[in-house]
């Protein structure tokens, strides 16, 4: 059994390989932050007179609203990429070598996680600079940036789990790709875009019980308004649903790939 | 010991780009669940604008129907611009694989080589767009009529024959299927800066600059005549002269890069 | 009458020179073999020569015309299987072929009896009607052949045609070409492989780091080199005295090791027995006896200095092993 420490060093040198293939393939992380950016500009540009609408919330502009759903998007993208890029590992068997490893099977995944996270951090600090650059404020100041940055930066990992997951149970990289639409989908059945209670039946229903409308709204509100720690709160606890799901998909999968090879 | 009886040159054209065509559209035939993507993305977004975005119509001044009509053509000239970026995504792979040097190591002129790829990409496009058409109109949208249905159709395919023409532009140009998100983005970056989620009065000032100034943004008003009112020569013809003019510059270009593949 | 043609062809990538100057010219009817290791610029030549690529200086003519100022009838004179077999794997074999027959301009009939005749030459009939993406490397090669041949070339140009075959489809391949050349075609093949060159081409142009070395028809290549040696493996350790006895038989080369004793001899077989004869009398035991011909990569090592990439570490083509 190895130690703790050694597992500790395995995470590291595997989080670090990770950081470095996400970060050295500039075609892969374009998507993430440029796609997302372009629909905050054309959303912003083109539903801002929304903020006009009776009982949508009090804030500066349609941008500051849009920022934690531009986050939002970027992060699942960049799960979905994390996965991908697992899937891509598995195909080619260098699993296979971690695998054949005395290390633990879990130092696997979370090394993986590493530039899953790490994307997550950037895409925070980029969406913040967009926002401040072109006016947004972010109402609770520095607080509320460190708040966006805890939470998009947790639930990218939590997501990029559950594409770990993905990509250990189908073992193919376009499958997990395949799964894009399925981001948009999350994404449009949440409070991403606009408030719950303005969206059209049945949407409106689906993001009232969607989990990640309760992180958009963790990340939205210091931006928008105060702190309000019954948001924080409620966003965290989606987070830790999210981030057993995909430990446990994760636990299954993993014994499923070590089964078939 | 040169081949007996070539077809005169317009026919060999012809058949050339009717066997490019026919090439494909294998990938929909003999690849389960190839059209899918090139469907699911604009039915999402479609679905997802309608659902999220539908109660702008209660902002004033947006006095144009329902949302669904409003945003429809949109959906399907967004379906034609994901169609024709990704024949261009094609050509990249099959410019990585060798399969493009079988084509340009043959006697048939460049044109026609460029054209199969992008007809094949406008008759794909009205797939996705009468399959988003169809959720609309089951949502309530209007019905167009036929002369706006067609116009709608017109609009698509010549939508997606620009989009691919950009595609193709840009596989030729980097010869990597690398260069995919830029195809995409490019044709979404084209259709979004109109008046797709409001009309342009209603527009955020710099967006309405922007629409004002895109091309595309006739387009989308003639796709929505139909859906909107009636059809009118005076909204249709500015449509129709901007896709010949994008048309015209975006094969100039594919063509320049096409000979510049062997420099 | 001069099929191809070329003279002084450079191709520059940026500040590098990957082919600096090549001239050469094949007949009709010939087989011109153009050999070369990994990166020497023959996959360059080629593209040049079919028009895929324009030169960045001298001048090239296939079929009687200019590869830049008259590509398109370049094109429609030659045949091209490329190095990697570019074939759609959503295509059937008949349906790769009948649509290169309609990019060569022939009708419609014409292209589907070409496409008939062409799958049962290289013996695809059964398979002509299934997906290319289930075709052995073998068949897929077989497949491009047919298909570079639909039009009848006057020119065919194979890069690398056997490259990651079987030796059992590698003879096939073999076949088809010389019956293609008995026929008149001219063929322009570029291989990695001694043996292919040596077994197929009338002329040989070896060419390397963008230069042609040598050029010549494979006999008269490797008689430049020089007679073939035997290579004698001692069974004990009088290397001494059979290198004395050897030197006055033909001309010693220098030893690889300390009981390997290599003799350049004049007549070949013939001077065997006598080589056996004048060690036994002197009662030197030999293990292992070889008549080592020179091979193109003798030719290749006496013009560039180097091996061809993978030849050294393969045992010489023609040698003929007598174990003692």
């Amino acid at each position: 059994m190895t130690s703790v420490a050694t597992n500790l060093r395995v995470i590291q040198a595997l989080g670090m390989r990770s950081i470095r293939q996400t970060f050295r393939r500039p075609q892969l992380m374009a998507p993430i932050l440029v796609f997302p950016t372009l629909l905050l500009a054309v959303q912003t540009g083109g539903a801002g007179g929304a903020v006009h609408l009776h009982g949508f919330p009090p804030v500066q502009g349609f941008l500051q609203f849009m920022l934690a759903g531009a986050m939002m998007q970027s992060l699942m993208l960049a799960g979905n990429s994390g996965g991908i890029a697992f899937a891509v590992d598995i195909e080619m068997g260098f699993t296979d070598r971690l695998f054949a490893a005395p290390v633990a099977r879990y130092t696997i995944v979370l090394g993986r996680l590493a530039g899953v996270a790490a994307l997550g951090f950037l895409s925070t600090l980029w969406f913040l600079a967009i926002g401040l650059i072109f006016g947004a404020e972010i109402h609770s100041g520095v607080a509320g940036a460190l708040i966006a940055i805890l939470l998009v930066t947790a639930t990218a990992t939590a997501v990029g789990g559950i594409g770990a997951a993905i990509a250990l149970r189908t073992g193919s990289a376009s499958v997990v790709q395949g799964l894009f639409p399925l981001v948009l989908v999350v994404l449009f059945l949440s409070s991403a875009f606009f408030p719950v209670d303005l969206m059209i039946q049945p949407a409106k229903a689906i993001a009232e019980y969607n989990p990640f409308s309760f992180i958009v709204e963790g990340v939205r509100t210091p931006i928008i308004a105060d702190v309000d720690l019954t948001d924080l709160l409620e966003a965290l606890l989606a987070i830790a649903g999210i981030v057993v799901l995909g430990l446990v998909l994760s636990a299954r999968a993993l014994r499923h790939r070590l089964r078939v090879g | 010991m040169e081949a007996t009886a070539a077809l005169p040159q317009w026919r060999a054209n012809l058949a050339t780009i009717a066997a490019l065509v026919a090439r494909a559209r294998n990938e929909l035939l003999r690849v389960p669940g190839a059209a899918i993507p090139g469907v699911l993305a604009p039915t999402i977004f479609f679905l997802g604008i309608n659902g999220v975005f539908g109660a702008l119509t209660q902002l004033k001044g947006f006095d144009t129907g329902t949302y669904e009509s409003f945003v429809v053509p949109v959906s399907m000239l967004q379906g034609a611009g994901f169609t024709g970026a990704a024949a261009g995504v094609n050509l990249a792979r099959d410019i990585e694989q060798g399969w493009v040097d079988r084509l340009l190591v043959s006697p048939a002129p460049r044109w026609v080589l460029l054209a199969g790829t992008v007809l094949a990409a406008s008759a794909r496009a009205l797939i996705p767009a009468t399959f988003v058409l169809t959720i609309a109109l089951l949502l309530g949208a209007s019905w167009p009529g036929v002369g706006g249905l067609l116009l709608a159709y017109l609009m698509v395919a010549a939508m997606a024959a620009v989009a691919a023409c950009w595609g193709s532009a840009l596989a030729l140009r980097f010869k990597s299927q690398s260069a995919a998100p830029l195809m995409q983005a490019g044709m979404m970056a084209a259709i979004f800066t109109t008046a797709a989620y409001a009309p342009l009065a209603l527009l955020q000032p710099w967006m309405r600059t922007v629409a004002e100034a895109n091309p595309v943004t006739r387009v989308v008003d003639a796709a929505r005549q139909g859906f909107l009112g009636a059809v009118t020569w005076a909204e249709t013809w500015p449509a129709i002269l901007v896709l010949a003019g994008l048309i015209a510059l975006l094969v100039a270009w594919s063509l320049r890069e096409m000979r510049r593949t062997a420099a | 009458m001069t099929a191809i043609a070329v003279e002084g062809l450079e191709r520059a990538f940026g500040e590098v020179l990957a082919v600096r100057g090549v001239d050469l010219e094949v007949d009709a009817g010939e087989i011109y073999g153009f050999l070369g290791p990994n990166g020497a610029g023959k996959t360059t030549t080629v593209r040049m020569l079919t028009t895929l690529l324009l030169p960045t200086g001298g001048r090239a003519t296939v079929a009687g015309h200019d590869v830049v100022a008259e590509a398109r009838a370049v094109r429609a004179s030659i045949g091209v299987a490329l190095q990697d077999a570019a074939l759609d794997p959503l295509m059937t074999g008949r349906e790769l072929i009948r649509l290169q027959a309609t990019l060569q301009g022939l009708p419609g009939a014409e292209g589907r009896r070409r496409a008939d005749d062409l799958l049962e030459r290289v013996g695809l009939t059964e398979a002509a009607d299934r997906r290319v993406g289930g075709y052995s490397g073998g068949m897929k090669r077989r497949l491009d052949l047919a298909a570079a041949l639909v039009h009848e070339p006057r020119v065919l140009f194979l890069d690398e045609p056997t490259t990651g075959l079987d030796p059992v489809s590698r003879k096939t391949i073999w076949e088809e070409v010389r019956s293609l050349n008995d026929e008149g075609t001219t063929v322009f093949l570029t291989t990695q492989y001694l043996e292919e060159a040596d077994q197929l081409a009338d002329n040989v142009g070896i060419i390397d780091r963008g230069r042609i070395v040598a050029e010549g028809t494979p006999d008269s290549l490797k008689a430049e080199i020089g007679n073939p040696h035997i290579q004698l493996q001692l069974a004990d350790e009088s290397i001494d005295a059979a290198e004395r006895i050897c030197a006055e038989l033909g001309r010693l080369l220098p030893p690889t090791d300390g009981r390997t004793i290599l003799v350049e001899v004049e007549n070949g077989a013939a001077d065997i027995p006598r080589v056996v004869r004048a060690l036994d009398e002197a009662g030197i035991g030999i293990e292992s006896l070889e008549l080592v011909r020179p091979s193109l990569d003798d030719v290749f090592v006496a013009t560039t200095g180097h091996h061809l990439e993978g030849e050294s570490a393969k045992p010489p083509a023609t040698a003929e092993t007598v174990e003692a």
